[in-house]
């Protein structure tokens, strides 16, 4: 049985942990730089300044948040081990599924703590423009946030079995290939050979879709986002997640801390 | 009601292997051991480096899944979760979250543990002031020394006022002022009725606070029992000095005991009992003087050396 009052200490931990990490600022300052940077690329063009500019600081947003994720993801339960807190922690009665889920939830809090921020910095930039604000913005930079669950939840069930350098591989090799993952599906589709498109809709399946949290064309052209729509995506999302850290919580129980 | 202390750790016929290389072979690290821990006593888990120690600690405390065999705390098997809030845990050389203070860290692990909120200020600061942290309380660890650091863990151990304490090795690494801190607190501990189970290799500790001990070498158990019956079961030896030796009694002494220690006029050598009296009565027929004749039980040790020795010695080749 979980606990959540275990489970939201050690989530609430982790995000302390990350609040007083340098690293982390770093990189949320690299993104706001970035979210930034679109003021500058929007005076090279003579059309559509707005657009660019927002095109620009919402591909930062997904860029960076991904890219954090990934960056403490990956070494989010191997460093417990490797500088073994992990044992006085285990050593309590905490289960090692809601250590991985506590590990879990702190980083995607800290994640969505970072979107805020960029969220902000983006809506500064935006408004300092006099680029429009539609609502469906609110829902793109919603379901970056989703994304970003998910890419933790791939990098934690590489982190609860594999080092941190597999683990990078593994979380990056999925964020790419969850991106082109439609692609595929309609390649495989187009093919005349059932086993072909059997196979490639299989594929799909298998694979995170991560183009389903994309909403970047409609915040930018204000063009309408079905509420069925946004809500598979957050099913989808929380789903995946939720299966990803079942099996990473599976793998994490059949370990030996030597 | 029953006099007998009840069973506070019970292991039986525990076994562990870990898979080598590609888990085409195996390394058998514990074989079969079994032992028993009985409550309010300090227990002395001893061996060598490389003995099983941790193995054993850890599958104790659910970070290693044995191969076989059943290992039970407070009736509990080690693999459940809750019942783990009736024990502490202190690992060799412990690390902790190092962006933490010793405050925090505390409060952190009384949470985990399951500790009443209300309880938790006043057990924090009980236990800070206990390990005579409560100066460098609002500090971060990472300006903690180790000395600090094992008090820390210690402290984590104690917060949440666990039955049996587990210590992993904990005077590993520290000066003598820092060892006698630590078996203090240990001392302190079982004062206060706690059971306490202590894995090391510095038998001057084990002599000097544990109730009883058992030997693991190569992964088997060799002994265990009450340490005043262990050291008993040692050979008594005796400390003869004698003086104006004559060269052909000093040649049989050697041939007997080996090269003999001299200091001036007078010769030294090692007799074990029950050839005392012979040696002696030889030593003043051929005209030497007997200067001091001292009896002494042998220590730890020595017969801790000798169970390795004894250990060593059959499989030479070594294990797997």
């Amino acid at each position: 049985m979980i606990s959540p009052v275990r489970v939201v200490v050690l989530a609430a931990n982790t995000l302390r942990e990350a609040v007083r990490s340098r690293v982390l600022y770093t990189l949320l300052f690299f993104a706001v730089l970035m979210i930034g940077t679109g003021v500058v690329l929007a005076t090279l063009t003579y059309v559509e300044h707005e657009r660019i500019l927002q095109s620009v600081g919402l591909a930062a947003i997904r860029l960076f948040g991904a890219a954090i994720a990934i960056f403490l993801g990956i070494g989010l339960v191997h460093r417990e081990v490797d500088r073994r807190t992990i044992f006085t922690i285990l050593s309590k009665p905490v289960s090692r599924a809601e250590f991985l889920l506590g590990k879990y939830l702190g980083l995607v809090a800290t994640l969505w703590l970072q979107l805020a921020i960029m969220s902000v910095a983006f809506v500064a930039v935006s408004l300092l423009a006099g680029a429009p604000l539609p609502h469906q913005t609110a829902l793109a930079l919603g379901l970056a946030g989703v994304e970003f669950a998910l890419i933790v939840a791939i990098a934690t069930l590489f982190s609860s079995f594999t080092s941190p350098m597999l683990a990078a591989l593994f979380t990056t090799g999925l964020y790419a290939i969850g991106h082109l993952s439609r692609d595929l599906r309609d390649l495989g589709a187009a093919s005349e050979l059932e086993s072909v498109r059997a196979g490639t809709r299989a594929l799909y399946r298998l694979l995170p879709d991560l183009e389903s949290f994309n909403l970047t064309t409609q915040a930018l052209h204000a063009l309408p986002v079905p509420a069925g729509d946004v809500l598979f995506a957050l099913c989808y999302g929380a789903g995946y997640s939720a299966l990803l850290l079942l099996i990473g919580a599976v793998v994490f129980e059949r370990r030996d801390f030597k | 009601m029953s006099g007998a202390p009840r069973e506070i750790v019970s292991v039986e016929g525990l076994v562990k292997e870990f898979p080598i290389g590609f888990g085409l072979r195996r390394k058998r690290v514990l074989d079969g051991i079994s032992f028993r821990v009985l409550e309010n006593e300090i227990f002395g888990f001893v061996g060598p480096n490389g003995a099983g120690k941790t193995t054993a600690l850890k599958v104790l405390m659910g970070l290693i899944h044995p191969t076989a065999g059943r290992a039970r705390i407070l009736g509990h098997d080690v693999g459940e979760t809750e019942f783990r809030r009736a024990i502490g845990f202190l690992p060799e050389n412990p690390y902790f979250y190092e962006y933490l203070t010793g405050r925090e860290i505390l409060r952190f692990y009384a949470r985990l543990s399951g500790l009443a909120s209300a309880r938790i200020p006043e057990r924090v600061e009980l236990l800070l002031d206990w390990v005579g942290l409560a100066h460098a309380a609002d500090a971060r660890l990472r300006t903690y020394s180790k000395g600090m650091l094992q008090r820390v863990g210690i402290a984590q151990a104690l917060v949440h006022d666990p039955a049996v304490v587990f210590l992993d090795e904990p005077m590993s690494g520290l000066d003598p002022i820092g060892r006698k801190e630590i078996r203090d607190l240990i001392l302190r501990m079982h004062a206060d009725g706690k059971t306490v189970f202590m894995n090391t290799h510095i038998l001057s500790d084990v002599e000097l606070i544990c109730d009883r001990v058992a030997i693991i070498v190569q992964g088997a158990i060799r002994y265990e029992g009450r340490i005043q019956d262990f050291l008993a079961a040692g050979e008594l030896e005796t400390d003869v000095v004698l003086a104006s030796v004559a060269p052909a009694f000093a040649e049989a002494l050697e041939r007997r005991f080996g090269p003999l220690r001299g200091k001036g006029e007078h010769v030294d050598l090692k007799v074990p009992a029950k050839a005392l009296h012979e040696v002696l009565e030889q030593a003043l027929a051929s005209g030497a003087q007997v200067v001091s004749v001292t009896p002494h039980r042998a220590s730890l040790e020595s017969i801790f050396l000798s169970a390795v020795q004894a250990a060593a010695a059959p499989s030479q080749g070594g294990r797997s």
